[in-house]
C-alpha cells in the first residue's frame, strides 16, 4: 500500500466512478459520496468521522435494497425484518474498503454498524443514516428519521471510511416524504399514514402548505420500548447486573419475555424481529417507489436478456 | 455504566440521580425533534440551532450540565432502565406472528395488571401435589372449565334456554351473561380486581348467580357467608379473607347486613366497596344499579384460567384462626363436569337446591347445572311450605336438599298435599342422613331417584348413590366415590382398613382442596404424608366401594346442615362471671339432626343460672342465633385429663 506522503490516482473522478461500480455490481442500489467536512460539523464529539479514523478523507455511503413486496404485504411481523438484508450492504462495504486499498492503495475501512458500547443501545458509533443523508442517497422522513429514497423506497445503509479524497455528493434536492398521498391524509385527519399506524404513537409532525415538512417529532425510546427488541437485550442484562439482590436479577434474565427473547436471539429460530416497521409497511415510498420492488429493479436487465440475440 | 467503575468510584448518590435524572434524559436522544428539512440546503444556521432537539451525546451533556460523562452515562442508563423496564415484548408476540399492530390493542407496561399482595397471597395458597396433578390432567379431569367460560359456551348454543328460574322471573343464558356482564363491569369500576376476594351474603336468588358469576367474570374470588352470621362472624371471617367487596342484603327484617358491612368498614383496611341488594343504604352501591347503568364489560377483559382461585370457603370455625378453604376451577368444576352425567343431569333439567348457595353443597347444584346448561329454580328462603309449592309450581326434575327439609316436609305432609312427580333425582346431603328416611322418600316419589352424597367444603361431591342403586344402598350408605376420587377408610396410624372394618374417611383425588388458606397449623394435621384428606368422620366401606358415615371424630355440631364449632360459644361462656367451665355438645334431633347442648360448671358460691339468661348473654355478644343452645345441663365437675382439657366424650346428656 501507498504511503499517503506518495499521493493517490490523480482523477477522483474516475476512482469515484470505479467505486461505484463496484459497488452496484456487487448489490449496491445507491452509492454516494458524503461531504466531510458536513459530516464532522454535524456529528457530535465521539462520533464525527474523524474519530474513528484520523486521516480519513472520503466517506462513501452506499444502500443495499430491502424488504420484497411480498414481505411488505405479510400481516406478519416476523417477515417485516427479512433478516440478514442489511448484512449484504456490509458485505458489499467491505469488500468496497478492500477494493479501494487494492486498486487505489488508501488505507480504508469498513465503518462498523454497532452501537457505541460506552453510550447505550442507541447511539452508534458512527450515524450510517447521516452519511448517507449527506452523501444524497436518502432523505430523512416522519417514520422515525427513516431515511427514504425517491427510487429504491426503503434500503439498508452502509459506509467506507478511506483516505482517498473523493469529489462529495450533495445532499438529495427534494425530499421524497411526504408522498402526495400522505399529504392527502394528512389534510383529511391530520395524521401520515406512519403517524397513524405506529403502535407506540411516536411519530408526528406537521406539513407546510408546500406539502413539505413542517416539523417532525419522534419519541425515540418509545419506539425502542415497544418495538425494537435489540433494546431489551442489553437491558435485561443491564438490570441483571446492577441488581443487588441477585435472586431478583436471576429472575429477571429468566422470565417468560426474557427467556423468549434468549430463545429468538439464539440461533434456534432464526426468527428474531428487531423493529416492528409497521410505519414502513403503510408508507407509500418504501412499498411503492418505482424500483423499490426487486422485479422491477431487474427488469432492464431481463429484457436486455431477453433481446439478446 | 463505566467499566470497571463502580457507582461509589464514580460519586454517583441517590440524590445525584434525583436531581439530574429527569435533565440527562430529556437531553439525550429520547426525543427528537426537528423543524422543516435544513440538511436538504444545508443551511448550517439553522442545522446547528436544531442540533439539540436531535438529543445531545453524553459528552454534551457532560459538557453542558458539570458532570463527568461517567457520571451521565451512569444517570442516563439507570433512568432509562428506571423507565423503559423492557418487558413490552409480550405484546410483540401477543400481537405478532399474523396480526398487525394496532395502537388501542396495546397497554403501557405501567398500566398492565398486577395482582395485589393479597391476590397473590391466595393464589400462592394453591399448592398441589404435581405428582397427582399429572395424573389429573393426563385423565382428562383437569381441563380449561370455568364458569365463564361454560356460560359462554350455553350462550352460544342455548341462548335462549332459561337458565334461573324464580317464581315469575325467569332468565334465560343470554339474558344471564348480559346481566353477568354489566355487573361485572360496574364491580369492576368500584375497584375490584382479578384475584381479589368478595364476599356475598345472599339468599338463594337470582341476585346470588348474578353476582356469583360477575366476580368470577372478572377473575375475582367468591366467598360465602351464611346467612345467620353477624357482625362478629363477619368481622373474622371478612378480615381472614382480605375482602375488598362486601355484597348482603340492605335489610332483613331485624337487622341490616350492608349497614354492618359500612360499620365494619372501619376496621377492616381491606374492604372497601359495600353492594347492597334491595333499597338503597347511603354509603353503598346498589347491585340492581350496577346491573341498569353499567355498560357490558370490555370483551377484551381477560378471563378466568381454570388454575385461577375462585372460591374461598369457610368451614364451620369462626374462632381466632378461621379455616379457609380456597379452591381454584380445576377442582370443583372437575368435580361438576364428571357428576352431571353420574347423576343423570342433562341440558333439559330444572335443578331446585333447598340447600342455601352459602353452602358448598348448594353452590354444587348451581355447578352440576351450568356444566351441563340446565336450568335452576331458585328457592330464596327453605320453609317446607315453600319448597312443596316451588316443586309443584315450578316442575323441577332435581332436588337438591339436606334430610332436615325432607324430613321437615315429610312432618307436614306435604308430599301427599302437593304434586311433586316433576322430580326425577333427589339428592341428600349435608347431615347424617337415617335410613328409613331415605325409604320414605322413595316410596313417597316412585318415579325418583332417592341418592345420598356425602361431601365438605374442602371436596365437594366425594361420594355418593347413583339413580339406579339398589334402595338399601341409597339409604344405608351415602355411595361410592365419584369419578376422579380416591378414598380409603384408615386407622389411627393412616393405615388403609379392608371393607367393612370402621376408621377414618380419607379424600384424594382431583376434587381435593389445596390445603387452608393461612392457616398451617391446621394443613399440618389435615393431610397425610402422601396427600390424603383426612376428613375427621368415621366410615366404613363395603365391598362395593359404598361408603357409610358412622360418626364423626370431630367437634363440630351439625344443626340442620349448618355446622359450627362451639368453641367461641364456649370461650364466651367460660367468660361469663358466674361460670366458671364450659362446654358445648351435639344433641340428637329428629328434624334438624343435632342441636347444642351446653355442659356448665358455676364458680363456688352460685347457686344457678337458666339456659334463657345464657342465650341473652350470647345473644348480647352478637352470636348468631343458630348457635345459642338450646339446652343446659349443669354439672358438679367436667370430666378433665391430666393437661385439664374437657373430655367431651364423658359428658352424658340427661334423659
Amino acid at each position: 500500500m501507498r504511503h499517503p506522503s506518495e499521493g493517490f490516482p490523480a482523477d477522483p473522478i474516475a476512482a469515484k466512478q470505479a467505486i461505484f461500480d463496484y459497488c452496484k455490481k456487487r448489490g449496491a442500489l445507491a452509492v454516494g459520496v458524503a461531504d466531510l467536512a458536513a459530516l464532522e460539523r454535524i456529528a457530535p464529539p465521539g462520533h464525527r468521522p474523524t474519530d474513528l479514523m484520523p486521516r480519513v478523507k472520503s466517506v462513501i455511503s452506499l444502500g443495499v435494497g430491502g424488504q420484497t413486496q411480498g414481505a411488505w404485504q405479510l400481516p406478519a411481523k416476523a417477515m417485516a425484518y427479512s433478516g440478514s438484508t442489511e448484512v449484504r450492504g456490509y458485505t458489499v462495504a467491505y469488500g468496497c474498503a478492500f477494493f479501494i486499498e487494492q486498486k487505489f492503495g488508501a488505507p480504508s475501512v469498513y465503518v462498523p454498524p454497532d452501537i457505541d458500547p460506552e453510550s447505550g443501545p442507541r447511539v452508534p458509533l458512527q450515524s450510517l443514516k447521516l452519511h448517507a443523508e449527506i452523501a444524497g442517497i436518502g432523505a430523512r422522513s416522519f417514520a422515525g428519521d427513516i431515511l427514504l429514497h425517491p427510487q429504491f423506497g426503503f434500503m439498508y445503509y452502509a459506509s467506507v471510511f478511506t483516505e482517498l479524497e473523493l469529489p462529495p455528493d450533495q445532499p438529495m434536492a427534494e425530499n421524497p416524504c411526504p408522498a402526495p398521498s400522505c399529504v392527502s391524509m394528512y389534510r383529511s385527519i391530520g395524521r401520515t399514514p406512519c403517524m397513524k399506524f405506529c403502535p407506540a404513537q411516536c411519530l408526528s409532525g406537521e406539513i407546510d402548505d408546500a406539502g413539505k415538512q413542517k416539523s417532525s417529532r419522534y419519541d425515540m425510546a418509545a419506539c425502542a420500548e415497544l418495538t425494537q427488541e435489540y433494546e431489551a437485550v442489553p437491558k435485561i442484562l443491564a438490570e441483571a447486573v446492577r441488581d443487588e439482590n441477585r435472586s431478583h436479577g436471576a429472575d429477571r434474565l429468566l422470565d417468560p419475555d426474557s427467556k423468549m427473547l434468549w430463545y429468538k436471539v439464539s440461533a434456534g429460530s432464526g426468527g428474531w424481529f428487531a423493529q416492528c416497521f409497521e410505519c414502513m409497511r403503510v408508507c407509500p415510498i418504501a412499498t411503492q417507489a418505482p424500483q423499490a420492488d426487486p422485479i422491477l429493479r431487474t427488469e432492464e436487465a431481463r429484457s436486455a436478456a431477453a433481446n439478446k440475440p | 455504566m463505566a467499566r470497571g467503575l463502580s457507582r461509589a468510584q464514580l460519586g454517583i448518590t441517590d440524590e445525584m440521580i434525583a436531581t439530574f435524572g429527569e435533565t440527562i434524559f430529556q437531553m439525550s436522544n429520547n426525543l427528537q425533534v426537528r423543524e422543516g428539512d435544513p440538511i436538504r440546503t444545508l443551511n448550517w444556521a439553522e442545522i446547528e440551532r436544531q442540533r439539540e432537539g436531535m438529543g445531545l451525546a453524553d459528552a454534551q451533556i457532560s459538557e453542558r450540565i458539570g458532570l463527568s460523562r461517567e457520571q451521565v452515562m451512569f444517570i442516563r442508563n439507570h433512568e432509562e432502565s428506571r423507565r423503559f423496564r423492557t418487558g413490552q415484548q409480550a405484546y410483540l408476540l401477543d400481537l405478532g406472528g399474523g396480526r398487525r399492530f394496532r395502537p388501542e390493542r396495546v397497554i403501557p407496561l405501567a398500566e398492565r395488571f398486577k395482582f395485589s399482595e393479597s391476590a397473590l397471597r391466595l393464589r400462592a395458597a394453591l399448592r398441589f401435589d404435581p405428582l397427582l396433578v399429572r395424573e389429573y390432567i393426563r385423565h382428562g379431569w383437569w381441563r380449561d372449565d370455568t364458569l365463564h367460560g361454560w356460560i359462554s359456551r350455553h350462550v352460544k348454543e342455548r341462548p335462549d334456554a332459561p337458565a334461573l328460574m324464580q317464581g315469575d322471573r325467569v332468565i334465560s343464558y343470554r339474558g344471564l351473561a348480559d346481566q353477568v356482564s354489566r355487573l361485572a363491569e360496574g364491580l369492576r369500576q368500584a375497584g375490584v380486581a382479578r384475584g381479589e376476594v368478595v364476599t356475598v351474603q345472599l339468599p338463594n336468588t337470582i341476585e346470588f348467580a348474578v353476582a356469583y358469576l360477575a366476580i368470577c367474570r372478572l377473575g375475582a374470588v367468591l366467598c360465602t357467608l351464611h346467612m345467620p352470621y353477624r357482625g362478629a362472624e363477619l368481622e373474622a371471617l371478612l378480615a381472614h379473607s382480605r375482602a375488598v367487596a362486601a355484597i348482603g342484603l340492605a335489610d332483613t327484617k331485624d337487622w341490616s347486613p350492608a349497614r354492618t358491612y359500612l360499620a365494619l368498614k372501619s376496621r377492616i383496611p381491606t374492604l372497601q366497596v359495600i353492594v347492597a341488594v334491595g333499597t338503597p343504604v347511603e354509603g353503598t352501591l346498589s347491585l340492581n344499579a350496577l346491573i341498569e347503568h353499567s355498560p357490558p364489560l370490555d370483551a377484551r377483559y381477560p378471563a378466568p384460567l381454570a388454575s385461577d382461585p375462585f372460591l374461598l370457603l369457610y368451614t364451620s370455625g369462626t374462632t381466632s384462626a378461621p379455616k379457609g378453604v380456597p379452591h381454584p376451577y380445576h377442582t370443583m368444576l372437575s368435580n361438576a363436569w364428571v357428576g352431571a352425567p353420574e347423576h343423570r343431569v342433562t341440558a333439559n333439567d330444572r335443578i331446585l337446591s333447598a340447600a342455601p348457595f352459602t353452602h358448598l353443597y348448594g353452590l354444587y347444584s348451581l355447578h352440576v347445572a351450568w356444566a351441563v346448561g340446565a336450568a335452576t329454580v331458585l328457592l330464596p328462603a327453605f320453609t317446607p311450605g315453600d319448597l312443596a309449592v316451588t316443586i309443584e309450581r315450578d316442575r323441577p326434575t332435581g332436588l337438591w336438599c339436606g334430610p332436615p327439609h325432607a324430613a321437615a316436609m315429610r312432618a307436614q305432609g306435604l308430599f301427599d298435599k302437593h304434586d311433586l312427580s316433576s322430580l326425577t333425582l333427589a339428592i341428600l346431603s349435608g347431615s347424617a342422613c337415617p335410613p328409613e328416611l331415605v325409604r320414605w322418600l322413595q316410596a313417597k316419589t316412585p318415579q325418583c331417584a332417592v341418592t345420598q352424597l356425602w361431601g365438605m367444603t374442602e371436596t365437594q361431591g366425594a361420594l355418593y348413590s347413583r339413580p339406579g342403586d339398589a334402595l338399601d344402598v341409597a339409604a344405608t350408605s351415602a355411595g361410592r366415590a365419584s369419578p376422579g376420587t380416591e378414598i380409603r377408610i384408615a386407622d389411627a396410624d393412616d393405615r388403609a382398613l379392608p371393607s367393612g372394618e370402621e376408621g377414618e374417611l380419607q379424600v384424594r383425588g382431583c376434587l381435593v382442596f389445596p390445603g387452608f388458606y393461612d392457616n398451617e397449623a391446621a394443613n399440618r394435621t389435615a393431610f397425610t404424608a402422601n396427600g390424603w384428606y383426612r376428613s375427621g368422620d368415621l366410615a366404613s366401606m363395603d365391598d362395593a366401594g359404598n361408603v357409610t358415615i358412622t360418626g364423626r371424630s370431630k367437634d363440630i355440631i351439625n344443626r340442620g346442615g349448618v355446622k359450627f364449632n362451639p368453641r367461641e360459644i364456649e370461650d364466651l361462656l367460660d367468660a361469663h362471671p358466674v361460670i366458671l367451665q364450659s362446654a358445648i355438645i351435639p344433641m340428637s334431633d329428629p328434624v334438624l339432626g343435632e342441636r347444642a347442648c351446653c355442659f356448665v360448671m358455676l364458680r363456688p358460691g352460685v347457686a344457678m343460672i337458666t339456659l334463657a339468661e345464657i342465650v341473652a348473654y350470647l345473644a348480647a355478644q352478637n352470636i348468631a342465633k343458630i348457635k345459642l343452645p338450646e339446652r343446659l345441663v349443669i354439672v358438679p365437675e367436667m370430666p378433665l385429663t391430666p393437661t385439664r382439657k374437657i373430655i367431651k366424650g364423658r359428658l352424658v346428656i340427661p334423659a
